[in-house]
């Protein structure tokens, strides 16, 4: 298949999952023989050795700008052209549909490039096209398509009656429609968050020399639960209990930092700043536990899943969207979303009240057998294959496009800012 | 209806007391009645209001859509649900298409596939129709006039066909019963100054009776004309019903229609008379127009047995002169105009052409579907 993928970040630039999982799906299905382009956006950093050969950066970026206008109206500017329209990118995308020609097009995450005119734009093309969601995207842009908007781009979660959309959880699914206050016009297709358990090495004996090591990975915010952890870590500190705690990633780290010499914790507790998912893969076999109490949004989560893989068990909110896939006792420890639940948890298995041991088994298991990347991947392939077939008018080669996309672009802005 | 083709007139407006009372909406009020004369279309007309509603009037269902741009003035209403409902049409006559919401309803068009006619009827001038190629997204346009059509300026390069009127030449019709008056001279028209009422009264012959039909729309320049009056036969009647207005056609010697590039006050009219309505209605009771040469008047009135056409005050005073004097028009002018309209400007003619046009957009969409 000559698949187009379109993603607002790709590899060096990521925030999270969400853009590695696109380089990882991308990369796979070149693997398998596909021809495969990424549309995206531009990179300030330098690109890896192993970058695809088929990316193609002309997207520009009006969101997550470090610096950002005071003026008011300028910011309106920004986050419209984020959100809703961006003619550079729709005009992009429209060339990119014409010159590659794909069988289908493979959209990831469309916020920050004007999302909403291009779902309309593959609405419009007859092109088959499949919304790979692992946010709530979809939400957050038609929040963006206001009023009369909505008849030029599209109104609610309507507007993709004829793509196919992938989550990578149901949690996620209930969560758009609920922020959408409307319901997927289609099937939505659960394929879950993965991770190769071949990436990682045997686990090394659990509690080694009777301290308990837990980690965590990922952007270093209050939504992905670091004030808990720091919490949670001064409680067990003043219980005399013997752990440690180390946290790789990125974000408020020196904030972080403070907190926890303010909690009289950073002889426990380590920040490390941020490592490859493949070095992460390599590390977790050290830790007893992987620490996971996001925010109850959380669409899915990688991270805890490739901790499972090696064999470090999670303990995570209860009700986040991984924890539709693994069972609390048997593949994870289970938590309400609070310091006192997490500092139980971690009591539990640093007194070893828990089989650590056997859930770190049973968790290994359950990536192998079910989310493992192979297994994702070729469900991913088949909802693309199915999409590519389905029978289309295609108006992609139809001139009026470039000027259609141009009327519904100043006209929408007319309607926002006029 | 088997086989009907299912057509939709997008308007911005609808003729109603509930919407607006003015040229461009009756149009399409005509419009409809026109192409039902024909068979084989199921129209509906589609516009924004207050508040969502459908009903039937004559010869259509009148289906209304929220506005969702409420502030943007009665040529900028917009509706998000006007999406899905342009999906429910083989083909959609877009009017007022130079506006936003023309240009809004063009795009919905396209985004459909559904193949869109579109016609200016004065509303505006949208630069991203005009200037900026959103009119070449149409798949025909039909303009009310040579002169609507020139004033696109090339931008639509396109199937396309001037069609003036219809007229309803039932309702507008002679009546032998009822005896013409030879020194009354009528004027039909807003009280505005691009409509020239000043320069018919600065002309009229003093054995000449001028009637002047029209609502005040301008109070300096009502003023104005009172002033000119002064000394002159000259009598106003600003709150005519359809039937006074009917009587007073009936009943005049002959129609003046003055309006004007350059009014009064010397400011320019960009878009003076698309069509002139009024005169082909005059026209079709039996009334000779005298015509300026403002925008489509001339078009008007090809034949000078049943009208003329002045540019400057004195030709209009000397053709009035010629009036008064029984120099003009000839006995047989009043047949000649009116059967010229039905058979150029009626509904039966227009709604003739109107279907073929449709049909021939319909099987061959200018970008396909």
């Amino acid at each position: 298949m000559r698949i187009l993928v379109v993603s607002n970040l790709f590899p060096p630039v990521v925030i999270g999952g969400y853009e590695l999982g696109c380089a990882k799906a991308a990369a796979g299905l070149r693997g398998r023989g596909h021809d495969v382009r990424v549309l995206t956006t531009w990179s300030h950093l330098p690109r890896h050795a192993e970058a695809l050969p088929g990316e193609v950066r002309r997207l520009d970026l009006p969101w997550l700008i470090p610096e950002r206008p005071a003026d008011r109206g300028a910011q309106a500017w920004l986050d419209y052209a984020a959100m809703c329209s961006s003619l550079p990118n729709t005009m992009a995308l429209l060339d990119e549909l014409r010159a590659f020609r794909p069988d289908v097009v493979y959209a990831w995450n469309l916020v920050g490039i004007g999302g909403a005119a291009l779902v309309d734009l593959l609405d419009i093309s007859g092109l088959p096209w499949v919304w790979h969601l692992m946010d709530r995207a979809p939400a957050d842009i038609m929040a963006s398509v206001t009023d009369g908007i909505g008849g030029l781009f599209g109104q609610g979660l309507r507007a993709l009656r004829r793509g196919k959309v992938i989550a990578m959880s149901r949690h996620l699914v209930d969560e758009i429609e609920y922020v959408a206050d409307d319901a997927f016009p289609i099937p939505v297709e659960i394929i879950p968050g993965w991770a190769d358990a071949a990436d990682t090495l045997p686990h090394l004996p659990y509690l080694r020399g009777g301290v308990a090591r837990f980690v965590t990975a990922g952007a270093m915010h209050a939504h992905k639960g670091i004030d808990l952890i720091l919490e949670a870590s001064r409680m067990l500190k003043s219980e005399g209990l013997r752990f440690e705690v180390d946290l790789f990633g990125a974000g408020e780290v020196s904030h972080y930092i403070g907190l926890a010499q303010s909690l009289q914790v950073q002889d426990v507790v380590r920040f490390h700043g941020p490592r490859t998912q493949q070095e992460l893969m390599r590390l977790y076999r050290s830790y007893d536990a992987f620490l996971f109490p996001t925010h109850e949004r959380e669409p899915f989560g990688f991270a805890p899943i490739e901790a499972a893989a090696a064999a470090t068990p999670p303990i995570m909110t209860a009700n986040c969207g991984a924890a539709e896939r693994l069972v609390g006792g048997v593949h994870c420890l289970k938590i309400p979303r609070s310091a006192e639940a997490l500092a139980g948890a971690m009591r539990q298995v640093a007194a070893r009240a828990v089989d650590i041991a056997r859930v770190g088994r049973a968790a290994r298991r359950l990536v192998e057998e079910d989310l493992s990347f192979r297994r994702c991947l070729d469900r991913i392939e088949a909802v693309l294959r199915e999409t590519s077939s389905k029978p289309s008018v295609r108006r992609v080669d139809d001139p009026s496009l470039t000027a259609l996309a141009f009327l519904k672009h100043n006209l929408s802005v007319r309607l926002r800012f006029g | 209806m088997m086989g009907a083709l299912r057509i939709a007139h997008l308007t911005p407006t609808f003729f109603s007391d509930a919407s607006v009372i003015g040229g461009g909406e009756r149009y399409v009020d005509y419009l409809v009645r026109a192409l039902a004369t024909t068979g084989g279309f199921i129209q509906d007309v589609v516009s924004i209001g207050t508040a969502a509603s459908t009903r039937s009037i004559a010869h259509a269902t009148l289906r209304v859509f929220v506005n969702d741009a409420p502030r943007a003035g009665a040529m900028g209403g917009v509706s998000a649900s006007l999406r899905e409902a342009i999906g429910d049409y083989d083909l959609v006559h877009i009017h007022q298409s130079l506006t936003t919401s023309g240009a809004y309803c063009t795009a919905l068009a396209r985004s459909a596939g559904v193949p869109a006619v579109g016609t200016d009827l004065g509303g505006g001038a949208d630069e991203l129709m005009l200037r900026r190629g959103g009119i070449e997204l149409l798949d025909g346009v039909i303009s009310i006039s040579d002169f609507a059509h020139r004033l696109l300026g090339g931008a639509f390069t396109g199937r396309a066909e001037v069609m003036i009127g219809p007229v309803d030449t039932d309702a507008f019709a002679p009546d032998p019963a009822v005896a013409r008056d030879p020194r009354m001279v009528l004027c039909v028209g807003r009280i505005l100054p691009h409509k020239g009422v000043d320069r018919i009264i600065d002309a009229l012959p003093p054995d000449l009776t001028l009637v002047v039909l029209g609502r005040v729309y301008d109070e300096a320049y009502h003023a104005l004309l009172l002033d000119r009056a002064q000394g002159r036969d000259v009598r106003f009647v600003h709150d005519a019903d359809d039937a006074a207005l009917l009587g007073f056609y009936r009943r005049a010697a002959i129609l003046v229609q003055a309006s004007t590039a350059r009014d009064v006050y010397g400011r320019a009219i960009e878009k003076p008379e698309l069509m002139g309505l009024t005169t082909l209605e005059a026209m079709a009771c039996g009334l000779p127009a005298i015509v300026s040469d403002a925008g489509s008047l001339p078009e008007l009135v090809p034949d000078p047995r049943f009208g003329r056409v002045f540019s400057t005050r004195d030709d209009l005073a000397a053709l009035l002169g010629a009036v008064a004097e029984g120099r003009w028009p000839d006995p047989g002018a009043a047949s000649l105009a009116r059967d010229h309209v039905v058979a150029t400007h009626g509904m039966v003619a227009i709604g003739e052409r109107l279907a073929a046009f449709y049909r021939a957009v319909h099987a061959a969409p200018r970008w396909g579907r």
